[in-house]
């Protein structure tokens, strides 16, 4: 494999900023997936689908390096995050920004100083800079007013927004989502997407996110794929227009035209989905 | 514009200040963010502008260049949505040239951009004055005296429900509490009953060794090991460790709606996670009490051996020294510690409020409250033995 040395900084390059090899995913003998193959290219905006329990989280969290997987490697711009060690590591990590399914905000820190904690940590920025960038953040996804509540007096919804605007602190090259819409009303989980689309065009900034939100991911995704839980790898890859409308494999026609053909009241009035 | 080669360092960006009157210039170049602008960039602009823009910025006009700019991340655009509004709260206006069509959206979407300052009053956990700081404090220690005494009756009406139903109290919760709480414990407290017993001989010995008495040493630190040292150092070990234990297990359910769950599915929390704890610590804390004796009464006439002072005189001397009713008043103490260091550490777990930092708390707070109230119980105690001479 052709391995091309990346320039951290030009948006615009088509290079796959993350590369998955063989990964296999587990915990301890309970194999969850295996030899997993695929790249995401700088700038995207690369969606993870999967039925509940398939290994979405557990994929995710190798990708960040949380894990030490049996088999295969992770390059992140390049670099093996699996055997990446001390600077290397630190230098790989503050590349990219994570939203953790359970938000894990900070819960002794009001929400700004959540989002202050890794500019305070990383930079040198006075407090009064570091607070002006932290409430921009907040205010991307709407939770200025919010800024001195504790995340224990939020909703669980503004908890994952929250949690998105931290992993932007520091504007990283990559944002990992793992659902960040899942629980929020139809308005917000939009304008969410509006936001991620807006960060991803404007500022080359690549994201994968997890999420199984219909709706959502036709109107950001790149590119998807879709694992399973019975052969334990992909099933699907490419674009979810072209998924849903020319997959040979039912479970992913089914998946993404869900919508289509539950209410079949009347078989005959189906028609082929318009693409958007 | 396009004469200027884009600067390749990513590290890198500059900031030129040019003010003539009430006319500013600032040329951006380079790629702007946290790092590039944490070398003082940021600090230093601003400086140059408050100190141009002096007590009134009516009338000057501060225009910002940005064709040299390669990259402008969330911070760059903050460092601009700054300037922006020290222009604008002084009067003065701002243009903005060559900016790249791609940062328009971004700019555009925080205004209006006086939200992003806000008024320093505006904190919701405001400050209070020391009175009222006072006065709340005083109203929230009657009210945790108060529900202490709510959450003594629900714990006797359990106990009560547990003597009828004995069959239905979770047994195995009751033994897997037991054992984390007893067996588990069993080697810190040999280890400070042991210390313990030496230290006591020792200074006994010291001093009664003057008078020629040292056989005497066996019935001062058997009677005090007994009524006293035994039962409270074994309270005070057992509420470090399980009274932090049962308020950071229950108070983690708390917190993760744990509890909720079972209320609303029809189970008594009391009941269900409660109960299986008072009673193991009833039953736990009088057997540790009773084991730290021995070992406490073992180390010491370990350390009589120096004194010449033999195994059989020593226990000889604490057999005549120790009655029943010693034993009874340190195991009738052992008894209530353990029903305080049970019941404090689910109470303060029940009342664990929302965050991780809420659980800790908890444990804190069970801890300091159980050894308040064992020190308490403890001098009334002795007020009554001496009164009575139980
Ligand atoms: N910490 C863990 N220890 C052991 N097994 C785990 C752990 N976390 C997840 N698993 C297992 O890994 C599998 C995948 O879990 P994962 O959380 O990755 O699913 P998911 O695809 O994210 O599901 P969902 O859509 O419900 O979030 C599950 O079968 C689960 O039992
Ligand atoms: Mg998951």
């Amino acid at each position: 494999m052709a391995q091309t040395p990346v320039s951290a900084t030009n948006p615009t390059s088509p290079e796959e900023i993350i590369q998955v090899k063989n990964l296999t995913v587990g915990y301890g003998s309970n194999i969850v997936l295996k030899d997993l193959n695929f790249s995401v290219k700088r700038g995207e905006i690369f969606v993870i689908l999967g039925g509940s329990g398939c290994g979405k989280s557990s994929l995710l969290k190798n990708m960040i390096g949380l894990y030490d997987p049996p088999t295969g490697a992770v390059l992140i711009e390049g670099k093996d995050i699996v055997t990446a060690e001390g600077a290397e590591r630190q230098e790989i990590l503050t590349r990219f920004g994570v939203m953790y399914q359970q938000g894990a905000l900070f819960g002794s820190m009001t929400l700004l100083e959540n989002v202050r904690l890794f500019l305070e940590e990383y930079t040198d920025l006075t407090p009064d800079e570091m607070s002006l960038i932290s409430r921009c953040k907040l205010d991307l996804v709407g939770l200025l007013p919010f800024e001195s509540f504790m995340p224990s007096e939020i909703s669980g919804g503004m908890q994952k927004r929250a949690a998105i605007a931290r992993a932007m602190a520091l504007d990283p090259d990559i944002l990992f989502l793992d659902e960040p819409s899942a629980g929020l009303d139809p308005i917000t989980s939009a304008e969410l997407d509006q936001t991620i689309l807006s960060i991803s065009r404007n500022l080359g900034i690549t994201f994968v996110v997890v999420t199984h939100e219909l709706p959502s991911i036709f109107s950001i995704a790149d590119r998807v794929i879709m694992l399973d839980k019975e052969t334990k790898g992909i099933i699907a890859e490419g674009k979810p227009q072209w998924l849903r409308d020319n997959s040979e494999i039912p479970l992913v026609r089914q998946f993404f035209n869900r919508d289509a053909h539950a209410p079949v009241a009347t078989p005959e009035s189906q028609t082929p989905s318009t693409a958007h | 514009m396009a004469d200027i080669a884009l600067p390749t360092n990513p590290d890198a960006a500059d900031a030129v200040w040019h003010a003539a009157g009430n006319e500013a210039s600032l040329t951006l170049s380079g790629h702007f963010n946290a790092h590039t602008l944490g070398n003082g960039l940021w600090t230093r602009t601003r400086t140059a502008q408050t100190s141009w823009l002096g007590d009134s910025g009516t009338g000057k006009g501060l225009t910002i260049d940005l064709a040299q700019v390669s990259y402008l991340d969330g911070a760059g655009i903050a460092f601009l949505i700054d300037l922006q509004h020290a222009q604008e709260t002084a009067g003065g206006q701002l243009v903005i040239h060559n900016l790249d069509q791609r940062y328009a959206p971004l700019i555009a979407q925080y205004q209006p951009i006086n939200n992003l300052f806000p008024v320093p009053d505006s904190d919701h956990h405001d400050t209070k004055s020391t009175l009222i700081r006072v006065g709340q404090a005083t109203e929230a220690t009657v009210e945790d005296a108060r529900n202490q005494i709510v959450f003594i009756g629900k714990l006797a009406s359990a106990l009560g429900w547990a003597a009828r139903n004995p069959r239905q109290v979770r047994w195995n919760d009751f033994i897997n509490v037991a054992v984390e709480a007893g067996v588990a414990a069993l080697p810190i407290i040999s280890l400070v009953a042991f210390l313990i017993g030496v230290i006591l001989a020792f200074q006994s010995a010291i001093g009664l060794k003057q008078f020629g008495a040292e056989t005497f040493v066996a019935n001062l630190v058997s009677l005090s090991i007994f009524r006293e040292l035994g039962p409270l150092m074994t309270a005070i070990l057992f509420a470090g460790r399980s009274s932090a234990a049962f308020a950071a297990e229950i108070g983690t359910m708390t917190v993760n709606n744990e509890v909720d769950a079972l209320v609303t599915g029809g189970i008594d929390p009391i009941r269900f996670l409660v109960l299986p704890r008072l009673l193991a610590g009833l039953l736990v804390a009088p057997i540790l009490s009773i084991f730290s004796d021995l070992i406490g009464i073992f180390a010491a006439s370990l350390t009589m051996l120096a004194y010449q002072v033999p195994f059989v005189t020593f226990y000889e001397a604490v057999l005549k020294t120790i009655h029943v009713n010693d034993i009874m008043s340190g195991l009738t103490k052992s008894l209530l510690f353990g029903l305080i260091v049970a019941g404090v550490g689910c109470l303060r777990g029940m009342q664990t409020g929302t965050g991780a930092a809420a659980v800790g708390l908890s444990a804190t707070r069970a801890v300091v409250t159980s050894l308040i109230l064992i020190v308490m119980v403890d001098g009334i105690f002795a007020y009554i033995s001496y009164k009575t001479g139980f």
